[in-house]
């Protein structure tokens, strides 16, 4: 009988096949997901045509709305009892003017409305100069990114120049921490404990967020430097952590193979007593 | 030379000579003994692995709620080679159920649970089971977010049990919700009692493998049928067989070496295939994650939970199942154990098989 | 016979790999036991010079064993192991007497850890320190 008929042959190849199965099965992830009751606002205010309806399609692609902030957040009013949702008695604040647009949006983001108002956009605001929806959007509101800086949004009112130098200098910046949080991230889902680190990047990330509203060429410059100086610290600890995870990397190779080889003698001391 | 005089001193005073040649040297096995048969010694030494290394991470795990994710984390990142320990603990708890799946496998097709192995079948079946529970409750010790959603959903699934489900819930808890009093009774039911069940219950089952004889593996497409009883008791010898010792227990040395590459494989390249990312969080009881699922080997239970409209309906089908499973010696009496010639249960086991995969995939995705 | 010489071979390769292998999985088990230095402590303390009172006996940790600074009736400052030579037991303070007692078999020692009477061999060991506006420096 030849060897590929035996049940042998069939035994070792059904072995063989379950591992390499089992081997395959993938690795689990988990998936987010979260709902929120809609407002009255919304409820009315959706079936309304044109200008008055048309912030609800918006408002739905919004990363407020993701967050379960709706109109009553910015607006005032009940959100729950249509008589009282645009009772200005009971808090409702309608639209805000040009000049109260900061004070409206700062309820919730005050650090930012502080940057902005120390800024020379700030000190502008009413004389020509932009106001928070004026790069933000009223409801279409998407997260911040460095996106937001683009010439189209800054030739409304002056060259790009200044605009671009600001830009470039916190592009960089910008994926340094991007890379720096994915890394950290990484190394959490391994045990390490990244509480220091993370820390770390946290209060980086929230100085160099206070960046986004100042438009003085400089000094934006300078602050990006020292918070380039602070990433790379922090890029170094990271660096540390990765070559001792490289290293037993090769540990664990030599482990393999030292385990394969002690396999392969034990078999052929075996086949030695057939 | 030195050994022989120590042998011969040990072999004047308990008759060495003697059990070596009864237990090892002539202990004979089939002819025809195939590489599947090595799968319990693997087991053996899994089990030895995660006693060590459970035994080494006691030296610095603390098991009260507020102090078990930071002593994992300081095993982890401070102790050295704490890392090399705890991952080896936790993927070793995988690997002994997935080298169990395939021990029970090649039993199941080659008829070994089978008259006169009855006994063997049930001791190894309860061995599942504890090695079942051994997993749910070590799942907890970490206190991670993983480790807490999972153990509130496991111990939940005793609530659809009429009457007595929800009193059963809060006595495994030790309260009624997962928390302090939940990780005393599992860490030392972990610990100390199931370990020494295990322990207590595979010798049993060496016992009865060794007193009944290995059984002979079904060959080609011959019939392959076990003795027919004689109304006393004989044991299955096999005269011209292949000797455990050096020959066999080589076998199983190669086997054991094969997993361990296999293992440390795991270990140092893939560990983080077995942990999510909730497994590094400390569990807070005040908010459970989006989408917490057990580990793969109870995905087909948790799956069929979610299928049937009503949890005791979903329950009742897994006891049956499993209750089939551990009668299945007295069910199936035919004498016959090769697989080719056994269609009805071949279809049964693989369609058996394949159901649990597809549970256990879809459970995945779910 | 070429199976004998070819199991010898074997076996000498098993042994040898064997070996090695014990040792790889000794070696990080043998680092995890081990005791970690380090967090031994700082290699200096400071003490206010009003923490401690004529006539009294402070006990603090030091360097990962037990220590005193005694600040004896006539005003003198004295750092010491507080580890009894005898057989290492902590020794004790007697204010009425202005002397240290090892409670367990009954050595005593002079405020500057002279042994003056039972079975310790040796004085206490003493610790350099220093004072210096207000602050006492042990180490």
């Amino acid at each position: 009988m030849t060897y590929r008929h035996t049940t042998r042959y069939h035994l070792r190849a059904a072995f063989g096949a379950l591992v390499l199965a089992a081997l395959a099965l993938p690795h689990p992830a988990p998936a987010a997901g979260a709902g929120h009751p809609e407002t009255v606002c919304i409820e009315c205010h959706s079936s309304l045509p044109d200008r008055l309806g048309a912030p609800v399609k918006l408002w739905r692609s919004s990363v407020h709305a993701e967050n379960g902030i709706s109109c009553n957040a910015c607006h005032g009013g009940d959100p729950n009892d249509a008589d009282d949702a645009m009772n200005r008695s009971k808090g409702f604040l309608g639209a805000p003017k040009e000049t109260e647009v900061p004070a409206f949006c700062g309820r919730c983001h005050p650090g930012v409305m502080k940057d902005y108002l120390a800024s020379a956009h700030g000190l502008a605001l009413g004389k020509g100069g932009p106001n928070c929806v004026t790069c933000h959007g009223n409801h279409q509101v998407l997260k911040a990114s460095i996106e937001l800086i683009n010439e189209k949004n800054c030739t409304r009112c002056h060259s790009f120049e200044r605009a671009r130098a600001i830009r470039d200098a916190m592009q960089q910046t910008e994926s340094s921490i991007v890379g720096i949080d994915a890394r950290i991230k990484g190394f959490q889902a391994e045990g390490v404990d990244t509480e220091r680190l993370g820390k770390g990047l946290f209060a980086v990330r929230n100085r160099f967020h206070t960046l986004f509203h100042e438009v003085n060429v400089a000094q934006v410059k300078a602050e990006s430097a020292q918070i380039d100086a602070e990433l790379a610290k922090l890029d170094r600890d990271l660096r540390v952590i990765e070559e001792a995870r490289a290293r037993r990397k090769v540990a664990g190779g030599f482990a393999v193979a030292g385990m394969l080889l002690l396999a392969l003698l034990c078999h052929l001391m075996k086949k030695s007593f057939d | 030379m030195l050994i022989k005089q120590m042998y011969d001193w040990i072999d004047l005073r308990l008759g060495a000579r003697e059990i070596v040649k009864k237990q090892l040297t002539g202990y004979l096995l089939p002819a025809r003994i195939n590489e599947w048969y090595s799968l319990g010694s693997v087991l053996m030494v899994i089990f030895g692995l995660q006693v060590v290394t459970g035994m080494l991470l006691m030296v610095y795990y603390v098991p009260d709620p507020e102090k078990a994710f930071k002593s994992i984390t300081f095993i982890m990142n401070e102790v050295p080679y704490g890392w090399l320990i705890r991952l080896c603990h936790a993927v070793g708890s995988n690997m002994m159920v997935a080298v169990l799946f395939l021990h029970m496998f090649s039993v199941l097709m080659m008829g070994s649970y089978k008259s006169p192995r009855e006994l063997n079948w049930l001791t190894g079946f309860i061995l599942f089971c504890l090695v079942q529970g051994i997993s749910l409750t070590g799942y907890l010790a970490p206190w991670s977010q993983l480790s807490f959603w999972a153990t509130t959903v496991a111990t939940n699934s005793a609530a659809a049990i009429p009457v007595v489900g929800p009193y059963l819930v809060e006595f495994m808890r030790g309260g009624k919700l997962v928390g302090p009093p939940t990780l005393g009774r599992f860490f030392a039911i972990h610990v100390v009692v199931l370990p020494a069940v295990i322990a207590a219950l595979v010798a049993l089952h060496l016992f009865l493998l060794k007193r009944t004889g290995i059984s002979r593996p079904p060959e080609g497409t011959k019939e392959c049928r076990n003795p027919t009883p004689t109304g006393s008791y004989s044991y299955e010898s096999h005269p011209g067989g292949v000797p455990f010792f050096p020959n066999y227990a080589l076998q199983d040395l190669t086997s054991i070496c094969i997993y361990i590459a296999a293992f440390l494989a795991v270990v140092f390249f893939a560990p983080n295939f077995l942990f999510t990312p909730d497994a590094f969080v400390p569990a807070n009881a005040f908010l459970t994650p989006a989408h917490i699922k057990p580990e793969w080997y109870f995905l087909a239970n948790y799956q069929t939970l979610k299928i049937f409209p009503s949890e005791l309906l979903g329950l009742s089908v897994q006891v049956a199942a499993m209750t089939l499973l551990a009668l299945l010696p007295f069910i199936d009496r035919s004498p016959e154990r090769n697989p080719l010639k056994r269609p009805l249960f071949l279809t049964l086991a693989v369609g058996g098989i394949l159901l649990w995969l597809g549970l256990t995939i879809w459970g995945h995705y779910s | 016979m070429a199976n004998e010489s070819r199991r010898k071979f074997l076996g000498a390769c098993l042994a040898g790999a064997t070996a090695v292998a014990v040792a790889g999985a000794g070696y990080p088990v043998l680092g995890y036991l081990a005791p970690r230095p380090g967090k031994v402590g700082a290699d200096k303390l400071e003490f206010a010079s009003g923490d401690i009172a004529a006539g009294e006996a402070k006990f603090f940790e030091y360097q990962g064993t037990s220590a005193v600074l005694v600040k004896t009736n006539a005003g003198a400052l004295v750092a010491l192991s507080a580890v009894c030579t005898h057989m290492g037991c902590i020794v004790q303070w007697e204010k009425d007497k202005q002397a240290f007692l090892c409670p367990c078999h009954a050595g005593h020692y002079s405020p500057d850890g002279a042994v003056t009477a039972g079975p310790p061999p040796k004085p206490l060991a003493k610790i350099p320190f220093s004072v210096a506006g207000g602050k006492i420096t042990v180490g």
